[in-house]
């Protein structure tokens, strides 16, 4: 039976897995690959801090790994060090000197991942699987920040068993951000709370989800002065939310749009949806990235409201994507993402991660 | 400043917001900003920003090819700024908001609230986008139930989970009747049958947290009850999720609906509807089944909210294998979106001593519980449940498979 009556597949669906002679969709954009790419769908990726020399990239996948490469300017990549958890990792962040590495897993804990020693230990505990992990760098205190299925969103210090504080989520967490001293985390049934992290985390406010469908990623972004002042939600229904959080004109300023559809016709009817799988901002120029289930990426100014780009279609949706420090490099993995339910889950089928340059790409569109 | 055209025309959707100089006191454009009809969008052919106002509320109902999404293969930039395609303007479109017109037909708005709808399961169906996804016809209003949200990561983990332990089949089952369910739900709120549509207009009134008006009430009384048929079924059947599961019981004979008015707010209404105030008796066993999406606590758990009338027939036969959603991820309370955990709990116990063996149950309902106390419709006495069952109430969580048709009983309920 299968989960979906049609079959939109990607490119050459789910048959072609063996070796295909016509057409290999795997890099229709001519990326760079990463060499030694995890073995089952990637998670999540992570690019260092400015704060460490060079360009390190950290993969999360559903074979229970974390993956750390050198990035080279030259493009390419030396896989480095790997680390092992006893479930699939969902969420993988750095602290802001670069020196560690946190990893989020179904496993239900957070390790974190000293990259000097190659030694990881456990700093979080959940009921359930850990959605979500970022790294909180305040000027009184520093703290991981773990979101979970257990509806709860809790903050480690690195040094003690116990969680600083925990918060109660309305439902599971789905996804979550941070850039100081705003969080936004988005939950099941469309819940979405934004919190303020000086002194101390707390919650700023419940905001009615922009969008209808369930969500699925969310980023911030800033203001032209390095603050962050609102964040981009996007949900499994090929849509993407832009809310910013005090704007002199919410019905003006904040808006949606539809991304990641299959064109169908010109009308609206009937159209291939696809799930928005991440969001990432570009750090200088401000101008996003979404990748989705259908397989490609595209660029698009927020305030200009114009796309600037998008992909040629992959044979597997594009599970993860993320921006290095500078900007220079936007990195995307190409996995299943269960978008389709398990008949189109093919084990064999390599997942990739490619890097393209995105100085140029991301240059936001002047506006008349 | 330019001389509004449109304005001179006497149909300038922006009015006093509009940017172009609205010459004199004569036109009868300003009231009509926000109700633009369809033929007008192609006219629009001015800049970006101007849309920008009225992008918010329409996203929803037009929703916006933000960047010519017409045809995404494209590199080359949506038209958005040049003002000529008209596939942009279409997108801007027009407001079916229902707060732009204060007062005005609340009808209106609940028709094409209502349209939103049909046209968003349609959408949702031949898409072929992700299913178990909650879903509300527009921002500010309240999830639809029988919805729930199951990411794609949480259902991968359940697969791998199975697949470790050997049990893909009942994993491939569990999904299997989650479609269906939703297969069935979708069908439902396509079909949007008169009480259906009363239903759902509860839902325009409904808040966040448990609002279900008055106005709810009432209509469900005239439907007529008692209620058997399987069209109707759909209308009682409609709980809103945000209130903390009610078992409703679609099938067959009693018309008994989960549709609790009882949060404070009732006993005024109730009087006022007298006979018609379909209470909360809650049918047995066969119900807890229905809509399991949330099952608060063990305790708590018989009550899964909003059954769907697709399952009426099934009902009886549900398989186990339904009330797997909440294992998925979630510890044992999937319940209470957007109120805090602890309001469910206290709404819950006041309906419960409000509705067992109260006063507020009509007695010219005509309706007959199954057995003679209320009590015994709502929990199963101990010694009715079997050890197994038992065993799965008393745990923190169920057991995939082994999940209790039956409602708990009395005791084991925390409040």
């Amino acid at each position: 039976m299968s989960l979906f009556g049609t079959t939109s597949g990607f490119g050459s669906g789910g048959t072609s897995m063996f070796g295909s002679t016509t057409t290999d969709n795997h890099n229709p954009m001519k990326d760079i690959e990463v060499t030694s790419s995890p073995d089952d769908s990637i998670g999540c990726l992570s690019f260092s801090p400015p704060t460490l020399p060079g360009n390190f990239l950290i993969a999360g996948s559903w074979a229970n790994d974390v993956r750390c490469w050198e990035v080279q300017d030259s493009g390419q990549t030396i896989p480095k060090a790997q680390q092992m958890h006893t479930g699939p990792v969902l969420d993988v962040c750095w602290s802001d000197d670069g020196s560690k590495v946190f990893t989020a897993s179904c496993d239900k804990t957070a390790k974190m991942w000293d990259l000097n020693s190659n030694q990881a230990i456990q700093i979080a505990q959940h009921d359930a699987p850990v959605k979500t992990i970022h790294w909180i760098k305040a000027p009184n205190y520093s703290c991981v920040m773990t979101g979970s299925w257990d509806k709860t969103l809790k903050f480690w210090d690195t040094r003690s068993s116990n969680p600083m504080m925990v918060l109660q989520l309305p439902e599971r967490c789905y996804c979550a951000d941070v850039i100081y001293p705003m969080a936004v985390v988005a939950t099941a049934e469309r819940g979405l709370i934004v919190y303020q992290l000086e002194n101390q985390p707390s919650e700023f406010r419940r905001i009615e989800s922009p969008l209808k469908h369930q969500h699925r990623c969310v980023a911030i972004f800033k203001d032209k002065q390095n603050k962050p002042t609102g964040f981009a939600l996007g949900s499994i229904e090929g849509r993407v939310a832009i809310h910013y959080i005090n704007p002199p004109n919410p019905a003006k300023d904040n808006f949606t749009f539809k991304c990641h559809r299959s064109n169908g016709t010109n009308t609206s009817a009937p159209q291939d949806i696809y799930a928005v799988n991440g969001i990432a901002f570009h750090p200088v120029h401000g101008t996003l990235a979404t990748v989705g289930s259908d397989g490609r990426f595209s660029f698009w100014d927020k305030d200009a409201r114009t796309k600037l780009k998008t992909s040629e279609q992959l044979d597997q949706p594009i599970s993860a994507c993320c921006f290095n420090h500078n900007g220079n490099i936007f990195a995307y993995a190409s996995s299943y993402d269960w978008s389709k339910g398990h008949e189109f889950y093919n084990p064999q089928k390599k997942n990739y991660i490619f890097l393209r340059n995105a100085a140029e790409e991301l240059k936001p569109r002047n506006k008349k | 400043m330019t001389i509004c055209q449109f304005f001179l025309q006497g149909r300038c959707r922006f009015g006093d917001r509009c940017w172009n100089e609205h010459p004199g006191p004569r036109g009868a454009g300003g009231g009509r900003q926000q109700q633009p009809s369809g033929s007008n969008r192609r006219g629009w052919n001015t800049t970006n920003q101007r849309y920008s106002s009225v992008i918010q509320p329409s996203s929803f109902s037009k929703p916006t090819p933000w960047g010519g999404s017409r045809d995404q293969e494209k590199p080359s930039f949506a038209t958005f700024d040049s003002g000529e395609s008209a596939s942009k303007n279409r997108g801007f479109g027009l407001s079916q908001n229902p707060f732009a017109s204060p007062g005005s037909d609340d009808q209106k708005d609940d028709k094409k609230l209502l349209e939103g709808i049909v046209k968003d399961m349609e959408v949702w169906e031949s898409s072929g986008q992700w299913m178990f996804s909650s879903y509300s016809p527009v921002k500010k209003k309240p999830n639809i139930s029988g919805f729930t949200d199951i990411s794609p990561e949480e259902l991968r983990l359940e697969y791998h989970n199975f697949l470790t332990s050997n049990n893909l089949q009942s994993y491939l089952n569990s999904v299997q009747q989650l479609i269906n369910q939703w297969r069935n739900r979708v069908n439902e709120l396509k079909s949007l049958n008169t009480s259906t549509v009363i239903a759902l207009d509860g839902v325009n009134q409904a808040t966040p947290s448990f609002g279900f008006g008055n106005r709810q009430t009432v209509t469900f009384g005239s439907p007529g009850f008692p209620v058997n048929n399987s069209s109707s079924n759909s209308a009682q059947n409609f709980s809103f999720k945000p209130s903390p599961g009610f078992a409703t019981a679609p099938s067959g004979s009693p018309p008994v609906f989960g549709n609790t008015p009882a949060f404070g707010a009732v006993p005024a209404s109730s009087s006022a509807i007298a006979a018609a105030t379909p209470t909360f008796g809650l049918r047995k066993p066969e119900i807890t089944s229905a809509a399991s999406f949330s099952f608060k606590t063990p305790a708590a758990s018989g009550f899964g909210s909003s059954g769907f009338s697709g399952f009426s027939p099934s009902m009886a036969a549900s398989p186990v294998g339904s009330p797997v959603a909440p294992a998925f991820g979630s510890g044992s309370s999937v319940a209470g979106f957007g109120s805090p955990g602890s309001q469910p709990h206290t709404a819950f116990s006041k309906s419960s001593s409000d509705t067992f063996g109260n006063s507020s149950i009509p007695t010219s309902l005509s309706f007959s519980l199954g057995s003679t106390s209320t009590d015994n419709a709502l929990f199963t006495p101990k010694d009715q449940l079997t050890a197994e069952e038992l065993e799965q109430f008393q745990s923190k969580k169920f057991a995939l498979g082994k999940i209790p048709l039956k409602p708990p009983p009395v005791e084991f309920l925390n409040i």
